[in-house]
């Protein structure tokens, strides 16, 4: 009985003290004066993002948020950003502004989690397409960050060796294909192009043949003529040994192959100037467009991510100024001329850093106008996210390594994407 | 072993050459049982200890992801260290960590191959300013050695005829040195390195260097050296001084390595602590006493180890965001989020936490194997159970405690799962297997890979040092809880 009466009394004392602080533990959420900092957080990717926040905050917006008594706190999430995203939003623990990833955008958006900003802020002066990745039956939940699109980056010296001219904006697929063989007729070790099998890369030839990802009731033909053509064209130069998968030459990207100087020509956006800074610094390189398709335009996507708001922020009315800030056209000026990203602003490309001359301004110059610029579409999927790529991945694969044609490797495709669109 | 007496003819001594013969062909048995051992034991060794070696080499690379890989690292070559050790005096007086420092004065040679018909050019020498690609460093504001430094005397010093190999192709012509040096004009900042490009005409052939190239760019135009002003500690170890250089906070500015090795170090120590003394307890309990539900207790702890991690993080979790009801209130925190205590207190699964159930099973199996009449002759002199615990039982049980320790710490130092939920920001709160997962992040996709290496190295020191002064009780953890650490 003595054991008893103890357990219970254990019992009453911990559960009463649990309610005492639990109530307290309410009051001390709220107990911020008027005249307390607000604290706005933002979640983002890692990387190097942190470091670029921090230096955005010291020198050009940080006075004017302290001014209006905003504190600003940036917290990167590590590992797979869309995975950690989705468990703070769903634990309650989400930042006020958090980064949308334009390839997940429709499946957080969906869920209601980001704030309407059309009467909130004013969207006009970004670029157009970049809104319409975010855009919704009218409404605008996020605001691009910054932004990047494919380009073609040459190696000079190969093509000097090669004796070809360089490409420029009116380059076509026939252009390209004689430029090419003749780099991969230089040496054994030498190919044309680096041409990994991924549908990241290969969209932007398909959306140049004229293709299309979804029709209207939201299928994806994988048998159109125009896909067809692209596959044939795109796989057909792998197979004759004058362009290479990057995995062939033991590289993961097409940046990897075309830092090893053995590729002539990589497509890829403004995210691989750093990464040639620091494996090929003395790497010679240009940059032109996307070369001109049979369908008399040129392709591409926009690779994006936009500020979006969480519509259960307690503070909308700061947060919005944050996010007023972080796009200011002085913020964009200071991450575009430091090197740092591409800006999302359409006035931007008046910037007199465009005109530098430099290999790294003359490419970020490219991609800036590759968004506006032939066929351009966000690198977005609809629900189902980048899953979508998957089955026209296995089929360039497939079809590369010579283990089905064409034919045979998009029909495969078209059963999988089926399945997969019918889920 | 096998000296044995012989006669005269050579054969173990008393014994015909009959029986020489079986003990020979015993002997040669016994060897090759011996040779097969080792044989099997030394694959197992390198084939375990193998990659930590030979990422332990690739650290110090320049270009760790060198392909084909190659285990012929100028780094590791003694001369490279005294030329290192030579040109860092040269251009700051400091022979370990080098650098450039106003009255630096470098000498560098640099020797080409020049065919016979081919018209000799000179080369362009050039110090870049040279950036990382990635990290903190891109973008952090930093000092270029370019901004100071100026080229004297570049000159022809040395020429030989001779013949030598070009594309699979003997060909005679000539070796051509070029000398310079390069200056620290004017007074300035001290900069941590010089890098160097230089540039040849086609069809010079790089052949050697005062220190071997980092690498050839454009086809072999291009000479490139990350430092031509190293000293020897910067030369061989460059990977882990930048890991501290450029791997900083934001906030704070520190080396974010120190603040993740401290956290790494206090969720150990403080798990080890709390997990001896609970379940040392918790096992005497279990062992000694008898009370209503110990079965049931003792049930409920097997259950416990049964349920994978995943099934109670998101509760876990939930229970950190609140504070554990308000609790951590008291300490001035509405939620134990992002905080090492969280990380220490709640664990995800029985495999980490304050208190851990397969190290209470590892005390209990212990103190049941101690018998009964050492405790009741304490309790005959008068001592009182508290006393019976602590100086009798727990002294004789220094084996299991040990084990506990080391399996707690080495699980604790190694966790990754439960730290990556807790631990998100700010960086410095992370522990050191999630910081280096955002190097991955940062440096990785760069494709510089360099730092990470070189961090997850330093990182694995602390256990393989726990593991060689403590392996005996590594093997009796496993006996005594049957499972795993």
């Amino acid at each position: 009985m003595r054991i008893r009466s103890v357990v219970t009394m254990c019992l009453v004392i911990g559960l009463s003290t649990i309610a005492v602080l639990s109530s307290f533990a309410g009051g001390a959420g709220e107990a911020a004066t008027p005249d307390a900092p607000v604290e706005i957080r933002i979640m983002g990717y890692g990387g190097q993002d942190p470091a670029i926040k921090a230096r955005l905050l010291d020198e050009v917006i940080g006075d004017r948020l302290s001014e209006q008594g905003i504190v600003v706190t940036y917290e990167p999430l590590e590992g797979d950003y869309n995975a950690a995203l989705f468990n703070a939003l769903s634990a309650g623990t989400a930042a006020d502004i958090i980064y949308i990833p334009v390839e997940t955008a429709p499946g957080i958006i969906d869920t209601g989690v980001v704030a309407n900003l059309n009467e909130l802020t004013d969207i006009s002066p970004f670029i157009a397409s970049l809104n319409e990745s975010y855009t919704f039956n009218g409404n605008t939940y996020g605001i691009a960050k910054d932004f990047n699109t494919l380009a073609m980056f040459y190696n000079r010296d190969l093509f000097d060796e090669a004796g070809v001219d360089y490409p420029d904006e009116n380059t076509t697929w026939e252009d390209l294909d004689e430029m090419i063989r003749a780099i991969a007729a230089i040496g054994d070790d030498v190919y044309g192009a680096a041409f990994p099998a991924s549908f990241d890369r290969f969209g932007a030839f398909a959306f140049a043949a004229g293709w299309d990802m979804f029709d209207d009731d939201g299928h994806s033909d994988l048998t159109d003529p125009a896909m067809q053509e692209a596959v044939e064209w795109y796989t057909g130069l792998v197979r004759d040994g004058v362009a290479v998968q990057p995995s062939d030459l033991g590289q993961g990207w097409g940046g990897g192959a075309f830092a090893t100087e053995r590729v002539g020509i990589a497509f890829e956006g403004a995210w691989m100037l750093g990464f040639l800074r620091n494996e090929a610094p003395n790497l010679e390189f240009g940059t032109a467009m996307m070369p001109i398709g049979p369908s008399g335009e040129r392709g591409n996507f926009v690779y994006t991510v936009a500020y979006g708001i969480n519509s259960q922020t307690r503070n909308l009315e700061q947060a919005i100024a944050v996010l007023e800030a972080l796009t200011s056209v002085d913020a964009q000026q200071f991450v575009l001329e430091e090197g740092l990203a591409i800006p999302s602003r359409e006035a931007m490309s008046e910037n007199e850093y465009f005109e530098r001359g430099s290999s790294e301004s003359d490419a970020n110059r490219v991609v800036f106008e590759g968004a506006e610029s032939g066929r351009v579409f966000g690198f977005q999927f609809g629900a189902v996210g980048t899953d979508w790529m998957t089955p026209i991945n296995a089929a360039l694969s497939e079809v590369m390594t010579g283990e089905a044609s064409v034919e045979q490797a998009l029909a495969t495709a078209q059963q999988d994407l089926n399945e997969l669109l019918a889920r | 072993m096998l000296f044995l007496k012989t006669d005269e003819n050579g054969n173990p001594a008393g014994t015909t050459t009959e029986d020489s013969n079986i003990t020979f062909w015993r002997a040669k048995r016994r060897w090759a049982r011996v040779g097969i051992v080792y044989l099997v034991m030394l694959v197992f060794a390198v084939l375990f200890v193998g990659p930590l070696l030979f990422a332990a080499f690739s650290s110090l690379k320049i270009n760790p992801l060198e392909y084909p890989p190659s285990l012929r690292i100028a780094e590791l070559n003694p001369v490279n260290w005294v030329t290192a050790a030579r040109l860092g005096n040269s251009g700051s007086g400091n022979y370990w960590s080098g650098g450039f420092a106003p009255g630096g004065d470098i000498p560098f040679d640099i020797q080409y191959f020049i065919p016979d018909g081919v018209e000799q050019q000179t080369p362009e020498i050039q110090v870049p300013r040279r950036r990382p690609g990635a990290g903190l460093g891109a973008v952090r504001a930093i000092e270029f050695a370019a901004d100071h430094a100026e080229i004297h005397d570049l000159r022809v010093s040395d020429t030989e005829i001779g013949r030598h190999e070009v594309e699979d192709v003997e060909r005679a012509g000539r070796f051509v040195t070029w000398s310079f040096r390069i200056t620290y004009a004017g007074d300035g900042p001290k900069i941590d390195r010089v890098p160097v490009d230089i540039l040849a005409a086609p069809q010079h052939y790089y052949i050697s260097s005062t220190l071997p190239a980092s690498r050839l760019e454009r086809r072999g135009r291009v000479v490139s050296f990350v430092d031509i002003a190293p000293g020897i500690g910067r030369y061989v170890f460059r990977n882990y001084a930048r890991l501290f250089d450029e791997a900083r906070s934001v906030t704070t500015g520190q080396p974010l390595f120190f603040a993740w090795t401290r956290n790494s170090f206090f969720v150990s120590v403080v798990r080890v602590f709390t997990n001896l003394l609970f379940a040392s307890m918790a096992g005497y309990a279990l062992a000694r006493y008898h009370f209503r539900g110990k079965f049931l207790v003792f049930l409920v702890l097997l259950f416990s180890q049964m349920v994978p991690a995943q099934v109670t993080f998101i509760s876990n979790y939930l229970l950190l965001r609140d504070g554990l009801f308000g609790l951590s209130n008291l300490f001035g925190r509405t939620s134990l989020l992002n905080s090492l205590w969280g990380v220490i207190i709640a664990g995800a699964g029985s495999g980490a936490a304050m208190i851990e159930a397969g190290k209470v099973f590892i005390m209990k199996q212990f103190f049941e194997t101690i018998s009964r009449d050492v405790e009741e002759a304490a309790l005959i002199d008068g001592a009182n159970q508290w006393q019976r615990y602590s100086r009798v039982v727990l002294p004789i049980a220094r084996p299991a405690l040990g084990a506990v320790a080391i399996l707690t710490f080495q699980g604790a130092w190694n966790e990754f799962f439960w730290p990556f939920i807790v631990l998100t920001s700010p960086e410095e709160v992370k522990t050191l297997p999630i910081g280096l997962m955002s190097f991955r992040q940062t440096y990785g996709a760069a494709g510089d890979w360099g730092l990470i290496l070189s961090g997850a190295i330093l990182s694995a020191i602390p256990v393989i040092i726990l593991f060689v002064v403590f392996q005996k009780y590594f093997i009796h953890g496993v006996s005594f809880g049957g499972s795993k650490g």
